[in-house]
């Protein structure tokens, strides 16, 4: 009896942990190649928008396609497996897809024209130390809530009328 | 800050409902079929009254756009129980369709029947769902919606005035009906400016608003010899 009660409550801490993990998992997001921001905008001194080109112009800032990484890596550069394997993009043609990262609901209208270049915010505002990581982060560095952006709309006097974002 | 008000010329409208088109491709305003539209559960933000006057073969036809009315002293906004719809600074009546629960009392407390009812999932016929305004949310079955003025047009207009660093012309910020009107019956601007058009026409002689008595203060202005 006690062998069966044993087993079941390893059997429930095994299933609460399963649970646990997949529920972690379960919004994560892989990218195609390692890419290392670290080495791209602190070493390498690249502006943000070199890979996000309509960062300061669009809705969305854009994710870097093959012809633009086919810009620096069309021979290997150092000794990185991820270089390899960019460059390994480049020559075949094959797609280069990376997956977005930090996602609004449907309901937020948000523009990172307004937000970049007009009230020209640094990055790492709402995407934290992003440009510090040097392998591509599963979850997003900051969350981002209603209470975040209010909260810093309130703070350089914006606007903080519904319609602005919801409609 | 500005006050947004539109002034529609009676006199010059023809009927032609291109507004109402124009108003349903800008906004994503969902299509129902033919018996769900008999049981008066189609959605048209903007729409074309018509009036027939006299017997045929002496008959006079006229026609009212209406749009919401952008009261100033909304009767919708106050009996919403969870504050989904309220009047902006720049006295625009918004509608927040994630916060609505659709209780429907702002239906009901509007004497312009100017709010609609999600009553099914939003549909649209194949050949036209591929044409969704991306600024526009697709609003979900049971919550309200509304005109906005074209809000998201206003806030794209302010976006590119910041931009190029100048002030926020007229021509800036038109709503989607409006910009259609082939006979400029529809005028829009800021109320309270002097160097907009309808600043001046809403003092016109023949300016007059939909029930005025009731003390809503509706931002839509109509101009007509008949009244």
């Amino acid at each position: 009896m006690r062998a069966w009660l044993t087993g079941g409550a390893a059997g429930i801490a095994i299933g609460i942990a399963v649970a646990v993990t997949a529920a972690r998992w379960a919004g994560a997001v892989t990218q195609p190649v390692a890419f290392d921001h670290r080495k791209h905008t602190q070493d390498l001194k690249l502006d943000c928008a070199l890979c996000h080109p309509n960062v300061a112009v669009g809705q969305h800032p854009g994710l870097p396609s093959v012809e633009i990484c086919a810009m620096c890596h069309q021979t290997r550069l150092g000794t990185s497996s991820a270089s390899a394997q960019v460059t390994g993009y480049v020559t075949s043609g094959r797609p280069l897809v990376f997956r977005k990262l930090f996602g609004l609901p449907p309901y937020v209208f948000f523009t990172h024209r307004r937000h970049v270049a007009i009230a020209k915010l640094p990055c790492a505002d709402c995407h934290g130390d992003i440009a510090l990581t040097t392998t591509p982060p599963r979850r997003p560095l900051v969350t981002i809530t209603m209470n975040f952006c209010l909260h810093c709309h309130l703070k350089m006097h914006q606007s903080t009328d519904c319609i602005a974002c919801h409609r | 800050m500005p006050r947004w008000g539109m002034v529609i010329d009676l006199d010059r409208c023809t009927g032609c409902a291109a507004c109402e088109v124009a108003c349903k491709s800008e906004n994503n305003i969902a299509t129902v079929r033919p018996d769900q539209a008999d049981m008066g559960r189609a959605m048209s933000w903007m729409k074309v009254e018509t009036k027939i006057e006299g017997d045929f073969p002496d008959t006079r036809l006229s026609f009212a756009p209406r749009p919401c009315m952008q009261c100033d002293n909304p009767p919708c906004v106050k009996v919403c129980p969870v504050s989904a719809t309220y009047l902006s600074p720049e006295g625009i009546v918004g509608q927040i369709y994630p916060r609505c629960i659709g209780c429907r009392y702002c239906a009901n407390a509007c004497p312009y029947t100017a709010k609609y009812f999600n009553w099914f999932a939003p549909a649209w016929p194949d050949s036209e769902r591929a044409h969704l305004d991306p600024d526009v949310s697709v609003r979900p079955r049971g919550v309200m919606e509304k005109c906005t003025f074209c809000d998201h047009r206003l806030q794209q207009a302010k976006e590119n005035a910041r931009a190029a660093g100048r002030p926020l012309r007229e021509s800036d910020f038109q709503p989607a009906c409006a910009d259609a009107c082939p006979t400029r019956a529809i005028v829009f601007g800021d109320l309270d400016n002097p160097a907009h058009r309808v600043s001046t026409l809403k003092n016109d002689p023949r300016a007059t608003r939909l029930m005025e008595s009731l003390g809503t203060e509706p931002k839509v202005y109509y101009l007509t010899q008949k009244a």
